[in-house]
């Protein structure tokens, strides 16, 4: 009967708290009482599943490529447009350039042809 | 306490009047404009059986200048990059009289006096065809503001209109470069054998 009780009693002694026991629980407490926060936390969880980390590299891979897409194209573009406007800009140099000589002949001859005015 | 009593009123018509007054008077030499309208002659694409038609304003030439990167461009850039805009209508006909005189009035008239001056008018009775060079200079007669070239043959319309301070001897100097035929060659080529005509005959 005394062991028993021995053992009972040694069983239900007092025993001081592990160190940090107190902060423990009411950083629980804290974290159990801002529901926003735990919504963060779930969502932080779910963001730590490595299959959600290959779909958004994924997502971010195909992001770069149609940018760098759209940019290729602007650029293309940019540069037809350009050869266009130089080709453009020859021809009406071309054009501008052989009237303008062909009136400057034309002058020539007639002043070639005219004798000077003996006076 | 009324907010009001120290705003100016300013009447609406005054300022519309302004705005008149300053858009005329920024404009070069009082209202004639360096850039012709050209519209008309377009009408005559429909008959020609070839058509030149550029069009290019001032971001157009800064975008071409950027692509003028070649050495053989190098001249034709010095030309262009202070313009304002280039505008060539060039119609070949298949036969004579497909445009009439009256289309190429509607140019000259708008290169008055005292804005334009007509620097060479060459008239080939002969050959039938006309080749008119006007320039638009500023006011104080320093500036060149623009230029336009109207040159009318039976079988060929072209109207040429640079905005822009240009200079001319270096347009001319083109000639033999850029693919721009080399007509002093050609003159000399075809006075000779004239000369050598000439005396065949003698």
């Amino acid at each position: 009967m005394n062991s028993f009780e021995d053992k009972l009693r040694n069983a239900l002694r007092r025993e001081a708290a592990p160190e940090g026991f107190a902060e423990k629980v009411l950083a629980r407490t804290r974290g159990l009482s801002q529901p926003g926060a735990k919504a963060w936390g779930q969502f932080g969880a779910f963001l730590a599943m490595p299959v959600l980390r290959w779909a958004a590299a994924a997502v971010a891979v195909c992001l770069l490529v149609v940018a760098g897409l759209v940019y290729h194209q602007r650029q293309e573009r940019l540069r037809r447009e350009g050869e266009m406007a130089r080709a453009q800009v020859m021809q009406a140099l071309r054009i501008a350039s052989v009237k303008l000589n062909v009136a400057r002949k034309k002058v020539q001859e007639i002043n070639r042809e005219t004798p000077p005015s003996r006076l | 306490m009324n907010v009001t009593q120290g705003r100016i009123y300013i009447n609406p018509a005054l300022i519309l009047f302004g705005a008149t007054l300053l858009g005329a008077f920024s404009q070069p030499t009082f209202g004639q404009n360096p850039k012709l309208d050209i519209k008309n002659v377009e009408l005559i694409a429909k008959k020609a059986s070839e058509v030149v038609d550029v069009n290019l304003d001032g971001a157009l030439l800064k975008l071409a200048a950027k692509f003028m990167t070649a050495e053989d461009d190098r001249e034709g850039l010095e030309i262009v990059k202070n313009l304002k805009g280039i505008y060539v209508k060039n119609f070949e006909f298949d036969k004579p009289g497909e445009y009439s005189q009256a289309d190429v009035e509607a140019i000259r008239g708008q290169l008055q006096k005292p804005s334009w001056s007509r620097i060479v008018s060459a008239q080939s009775k002969h050959e039938g065809e006309t080749t008119e060079i006007y320039l638009m200079t500023a006011p104080d007669g320093g500036a060149v503001l623009g230029m336009a070239i109207i040159n009318a043959e039976p079988k060929e319309l072209t109207v040429v209109n640079i905005v822009g301070p240009i200079d001319i001897d270096k347009l001319s100097a083109l000639e033999g470069k850029m693919g721009i035929p080399h007509l002093s060659k050609d003159a000399k080529e075809s006075t000779k054998k004239s000369e050598g005509h000439h005396e065949k005959q003698k």
